[in-house]
This record gives C-alpha cells, sequence and structure tokens, in this order.
C-alpha cells in the first residue's frame, strides 16, 4: 500500500479550485473596508496619560449587581479581543449577566512611557480606576477581572489593597512561571533584558509578535493563511478572519522599565512562587488575597499552560478558591462560540452569588 | 492579453479564468510528458507560473493590505501544492508508485555547513521544496531584525555562508594615532557584528536538524499510514500532515534548554550590535549638536520622576483639603466624622508625616496591608 496517492487529476482540481477561491476572494477583500473591533456602546470614564477607562452599556434594563466589575487587560495586545464582534463579545455576555462592567484600556505606550514602573501601573494607574469606579458606582468595593498579564496585575493589586477588592476573578493568568513546558519563560530566562531595554528603551510589540508567532510558526504563519483561502469567498467569516488578523499584530510597544521588570521578576526570578516581587516600596504577598477567588484557565493553552495558572490553589489566602477549566486555548476562551456559552455564564453566576 | 479581456465586472475572476485555462493546456502536456509523450512547453510548475502571471497584473490594483494578504496565500499555496507535486510527479512520470521514500532520503545529512538557509541549504532538487516550509521561522526572525535596523531586505542573508571563526581575531587588531578611539568603534562594531553572525549561523544550524528531524518523522509517519492501508488522495491533507509535522518536531525542539541558549544568544548578539550602532549614531549627532537618544533618555527619566511628584503632590493637596473641611464640623459635632472614607493605597503612603497625621486623626482609616 502506498501511503501518498494523489491521482494528477485530484491535484490538478485542488489547484484550480485554489486558484478560483483565490481570484474571487481578492474582490472579496478588496470589498472588506475597514476592519471595525470593539462593537459594545461604551463610555469613557476617565482618561490619564494613555490609559482610558471605559464603562460599557448594558444590553437590557433588568437587573444589574450593585458591585461594579473592573476588567484589567494586559499591556500586550489590545483588550477589544473581549469585545471582537456582536456574537463573540465576552463583555456583552457579562452584560446580559447583569454586571455593571468598567475596563482599562491602557492605549499605547511612546517614548514619554519608557520610564513607567509596574509600581506606576499597578499601584499608580489601576488604583486611581479604583478610585474612579467605587466613587462613580458609589460603591466601597469593586469586583476585579483580570487578563493574562492584567491577571498578574490584579493579583499583584488585591495583595497589596485587599479591602477595596470584593471578589478577583482571574483569567488565562500565569502564576507560576517556570512549569516545564512554558517555551516563552524558558526562553526569557536567556535574555538579557537589561541590555534589551536599555538599548531599545520601549520594547516594539513587532518583537512580542515575533515571540508569540515563534510559539506556533507552521500554524501561525504558514497553515493559517492556507485555511483563510477557504475562508475568502464568505464575506462575513472573511471579516471576522480580519479582525482577528488585526488583533494579533496590532501590539503596543511595552514601556520599557515595567517590561524590564516583568521579564525579571516573573519569568526569571518566578516571583509569585518565590517571593520577592517589590513595587515601589511594598512586597507583594499572595497569602494577604483573602477575598473569593475564581481562576479560569485554558486546557489547550499554549502561552499560559494550565499548570502555570493552576499553582494559584495554594498560594492565596482565600478560604473561597474555585477554579473553571475551558476546554480551549488562550484566545478560543474569548472568541470561540462554546466559551460564549459557558464563560460569561460562569463569571455571572460565580460573581452574583457573591456581590 | 490581461487588459483586452477585463471587464468591470469581473476583472478578477475572468483574468483567473484565462490563466486557468493556460493552466490546464500546460497541465495536459504534464501528464502527457509523464506518460512519455514528448512536451512541447516547459513543464517546471505550471501551476506557479499561471499563478505569478496572474498576480503580476492584478497586483498593481491592490492596496497594501489585501497585498500582504494575498502574498502569504499564495506563498502558502506555493507550498502546499510543491509537496504533492513531487510527489506526484515523480510517481507518475515513472509510471510507478511514488518512491516517497528516496524522496526523503535524499535530504543531506549536514546540509548547513555553510548555507545561508534551509532552502539553499538542501539544493535544488525536490527535497528542496519540502524544505523550504522550514525557512518559516527563519524569515520571521530576519524581517523583524531589519526592521530593528530600520533597514530592509536580508543583509545578513547572504553574508552568513561560512564565516570562519578565526576572522574575528583580525578586528582585535589595536589602533593607532589621532583617530584612535574611532578605530576602536568600528572594530568593536565588527566585532560585535562577527558574534551576531556566529550566532545567526548557529540558529539556522539548529532549525535544519529540526527540518530533517521532520521529514524523519513524516516518513514514519506515512509507514504507519501505509501499515494501516490509509491513504493521502489529497494534496491538502498531504500539506496539513506536513505542517502538523513539522509544528510536533518543532515544539519537541525549541522547548531544549539547548535552544534557549541559541535564541538567547541570538538576540542578545543582535541587540548588542544595535547598542553600539546607536551609540555611534548618537555621537554622530552630538558632533551636529543635535539632540541625542542619550540625552533624550535622561529628559524622559527625569519627566517620569516628575510625573510621580506631581501625583504624591496632588494626592497630599486633595488629602490636606479634606482634613481640612472636616477640622470645623468635627470641633462643632465631636465624634461624627461626617469625612468621605479615603481609599488609601500604598500609593499614597508617601504623604509627608504631618499629612499622614493628619489623616489619621480625621478616621481616614489605616493602611490594611502594610
Amino acid at each position: 500500500m502506498k501511503p501518498i496517492d494523489i491521482p494528477p487529476e485530484q491535484l490538478a482540481a485542488e489547484m484550480a479550485e485554489y486558484s478560483r477561491k483565490l481570484g474571487h476572494g481578492l474582490t472579496n477583500l478588496l470589498n472588506a473596508q475597514e476592519v471595525d473591533t470593539g462593537v459594545t456602546p461604551r463610555q469613557a470614564v476617565y482618561c490619564e496619560d494613555k490609559l482610558t477607562l471605559y464603562r460599557y452599556q448594558g444590553v437590557d434594563e433588568g437587573w444589574r449587581n450593585p458591585v461594579p466589575l473592573l476588567i484589567v487587560y494586559a499591556l500586550v495586545n489590545r483588550p477589544y479581543m473581549t469585545d471582537i464582534q456582536e456574537d463573540r463579545s465576552t463583555l456583552r455576555n457579562l452584560l446580559v449577566q447583569g454586571q455593571d462592567i468598567y475596563l482599562i484600556d491602557w492605549g499605547y505606550p511612546d517614548d514619554a512611557d519608557a520610564g513607567l514602573t509596574l509600581d506606576d501601573y499597578i499601584n499608580g494607574y489601576i488604583d486611581r480606576c479604583v478610585d474612579q469606579v467605587c466613587e462613580a458606582s458609589g460603591q466601597q468595593q469593586i469586583n476585579m477581572l483580570g487578563i493574562c498579564q492584567g491577571g498578574v496585575f490584579s493579583l499583584c493589586y488585591t495583595a497589596l489593597h485587599q479591602s477595596k477588592v470584593k471578589n478577583l476573578i482571574t483569567m488565562v493568568t500565569p502564576v507560576d512561571f517556570q512549569t516545564p513546558g512554558n517555551l516563552l519563560s524558558s526562553w526569557a530566562r536567556r535574555i538579557d533584558i537589561d541590555l534589551l531595554v536599555d538599548t531599545l528603551g520601549n520594547v516594539p510589540g513587532e518583537l512580542l509578535n515575533w515571540i508569540f508567532l515563534s510559539l506556533k510558526p507552521f500554524t501561525l504563519i504558514g497553515q493559517k493563511y492556507v485555511n483563510m483561502v477557504d475562508l475568502l469567498e464568505d464575506e462575513t467569516r472573511l471579516k471576522n478572519f480580519l479582525r482577528m488578523e488585526k488583533w494579533i499584530f496590532d501590539s503596543p510597544d511595552q514601556a520599557g522599565e515595567s517590561f524590564r521588570q516583568f521579564v525579571k521578576d516573573f519569568f526569571q526570578n518566578n516571583g509569585l512562587i518565590n517571593g520577592g516581587v517589590r513595587l515601589g516600596e511594598w512586597l507583594v504577598e499572595l497569602k494577604k488575597i483573602t477575598c473569593p477567588l475564581l481562576n479560569i484557565y485554558g486546557e489547550q493553552d499554549h502561552l499560559v499552560p494550565p499548570d502555570a495558572s493552576r499553582a494559584l490553589r495554594d498560594l492565596t489566602g482565600s478560604s473561597d478558591y474555585s477554579e473553571v477549566a475551558f476546554p480551549g486555548g488562550h484566545i478560543g476562551i474569548y472568541v470561540s462560540s462554546s466559551a460564549q456559552k459557558t464563560i460569561p455564564p460562569a463569571i455571572g453566576r460565580w460573581l452574583n452569588e457573591r456581590s | 492579453m490581461y487588459n483586452s479581456q477585463m471587464s468591470k465586472q469581473g476583472f478578477w475572476d475572468e483574468n483567473l479564468q484565462l490563466l486557468q485555462q493556460e493552466y490546464w493546456r500546460r497541465w495536459s502536456e504534464l501528464v502527457r510528458a509523464a506518460s512519455g509523450g514528448e512536451s512541447a512547453l516547459p513543464v517546471d510548475s505550471p501551476w506557479e507560473m499561471s499563478l505569478a502571471h496572474w498576480w503580476q497584473a492584478v497586483s498593481p490594483a491592490v492596496p497594501p493590505v489585501a497585498r500582504d494578504f494575498m502574498v502569504r496565500m499564495m506563498e502558502q499555496g506555493r507550498q502546499f501544492f510543491r509537496m504533492a507535486d513531487i510527489f506526484t510527479t515523480a510517481a507518475h512520470a515513472a509510471g510507478e508508485e511514488p518512491d516517497w521514500k528516496d524522496l526523503l532520503d535524499r535530504i543531506p545529512t549536514d546540509p548547513f555547513s555553510t548555507s545561508g538557509s534551509v532552502t539553499e541549504a538542501v539544493g535544488d532538487g525536490p527535497t528542496q521544496k519540502v524544505m523550504g516550509f522550514w525557512d518559516l521561522p527563519l524569515h520571521s526572525w530576519e524581517r523583524l531584525a531589519m526592521s530593528l535596523l530600520s533597514l530592509s531586505g536580508d543583509l545578513f542573508g547572504n553574508v552568513i555562508p561560512g564565516v570562519p571563526m578565526e576572522v574575528g581575531r583580525f578586528f582585535s587588531v589595536p589602533g593607532t594615532g589621532f583617530s584612535r578611539e574611532e578605530q576602536a568603534d568600528q572594530q568593536r562594531l565588527l566585532q560585535l557584528l562577527h558574534k551576531y553572525l556566529q550566532a545567526l549561523q548557529e540558529y539556522r544550524r539548529f532549525f535544519s536538524r529540526i527540518g530533517r528531524e521532520s521529514t524523519a518523522r513524516l516518513r514514519d509517519t506515512l509507514d504507519h499510514l501505509a501499515a494501516k492501508g490509509e491513504v493521502i488522495d489529497t494534496a491538502r491533507r498531504l500539506y496539513d500532515l506536513w505542517a502538523v509535522t513539522c509544528e510536533e518536531v518543532y515544539i519537541e525542539w525549541v522547548s531544549s534548554a539547548d535552544y534557549a541558549r541559541i535564541n538567547g544568544d541570538l538576540v542578545n548578539s543582535f541587540i548588542a550590535v544595535k547598542r553600539l550602532m546607536s551609540k555611534l549614531l548618537d555621537a554622530r549627532l552630538d558632533a551636529l549638536n543635535m539632540p541625542t537618544r542619550r540625552e533624550l533618555r535622561a529628559v524622559q527619566a527625569r519627566m517620569q520622576e516628575n510625573r510621580r511628584e506631581n501625583r504624591r503632590l496632588c494626592l497630599e493637596l486633595e488629602a490636606l483639603k479634606r482634613v481640612m473641611a472636616a477640622a470645623p464640623n468635627k470641633s462643632e459635632q465631636p465624634g461624627s466624622a461626617p469625612v468621605k472614607s479615603s481609599h488609601k493605597s500604598p500609593a499614597r503612603k508617601k504623604s509627608t508625616p504631618v499629612i499622614s497625621a493628619a489623616l489619621k486623626n480625621a478616621g481616614t482609616g489605616s493602611n490594611e496591608t502594610h
């Protein structure tokens, strides 16, 4: 038995079909217009430097959780991933669950922000956003949802300001940065981060893109574009693909000092496990987190392996710790149709029971 | 030819149809030649040729964003069909079963001793087309590196073959005379460049080893499929299998400590080049009495410190105003303390002792974390 038997007529037919799709798809690409992202209505309620704090407007006037939910996104990539299109919006589905949502958009740091430290971000920007949300809602405490690197920030923030956080949710958040199979961590440990930041100042988003694409180059640089040819004829699917593509490459530069500290403290020294993370004068101790904590991770997450997230379960002082394992990856947890049906309702239920 | 045939409505499709007809004609020639007949046309990748002609005709009208996507899709399409092409053409030309094992075995055992890329290293045969897929990660890096240096093209791609290790010694000869320091800087730059090229060479060698391992893995997978009686009968399945195999092997290899070192050396040595280039550029700017990067950094650092200081002062001022506003009420109604609760945070702990004491007296709460 020969394992490869592609008749010439089959090959010719596939080639013709590929060409036909390319030709037809080009017309659709030209008609695709500007890709829109971020679909839920929102209002800017606070601005500072490059940061904007948004409040999202509810889709109905039903019951609303009186405790507002502040979403802290990562500095890497843009937060519209959580609101990428109408039928795939984590934010919209959280609104449906009755949450009063605020989100920090970090904007695009430039050279003027190169000196921002993690202390500036966490004890500065986030703390002031929390105060703004408290003031706007008339509440003394908020619920906080941290995403990826934003989850790390949320953990640090809650450890230092526990009285302001009623419930904490972390999504695809690395805690143990040195679990086996964590490629990013393995690579980051051999980078001379001082040389990098001293030379480049802010770290270009393009460099981060290269690193992320290097995690799965054949899928992300190769196979994806062959698959895209199949989508070209369907204008809706093509637009959805283009939105994702825009998000993937829409990578803000990283403020140099923050990047330096993040790589050193977390990737290189695994500070949430080994201790020693300092923000300004204060030492971060996860045991000081005593509020209810929901930890959500992706079982197929190639950026933040499940073990890296699950490490949180024994590290905090919370007596109300829960986990949700989503059968998908780092991005699918926000954009897949199955995630839309499971993740926001799980968060909504968990928060509503505790607010 | 193309312009005369086009209409406003069906420009892309009609041109493509013409090219498809051309393609089918060439394909028929190919099959005839494979069956022992003579072909009047060159039979090398007729599909690629027709696609290239079509793209040449339409690309000027395509905006850059769409052009980028199309180029990627076409490039991957080429990879996709090249694989199928070499297996089917070889098989049907010989009129016997595909000798796929032989094709995979032709990959050289040490292809990267002097070569600049995976594709070059493997040569110009069918295996070259298979291994071309392995240029993807390398191209990614090269694009990034050139972008960080604000250069275009592949500056180092043609320099890499045969960078002898001992060349670096020539860059250590001490400079003399009035321009000694300048000579030393230039020598240092050459040393760093040499080090980067060595790191790049090692990086490429590593990828060639992964490439070879991928072909071995593909061979095993095909063996396994043959044993189970399964047949890959479409080009797409073959491409997907190759992509999955490459990714699988890649993940295994780049998870190693060896790769972390090689990758680290590549990035660090490149950044070292960039750092010295910036320093030399700064020296030029300084000589022209223009602002330098170093000065700009110093200004940025001071500005950041001022921002922090301003923020601290504003917070203290607000706290002081609250205390002042609360004081008369407190004296009139002892114990009522109608002071708005303040969320005192670590960021606000840098108040002066006087203010801190005032805040404490005003019942604004204590810091719970420290």
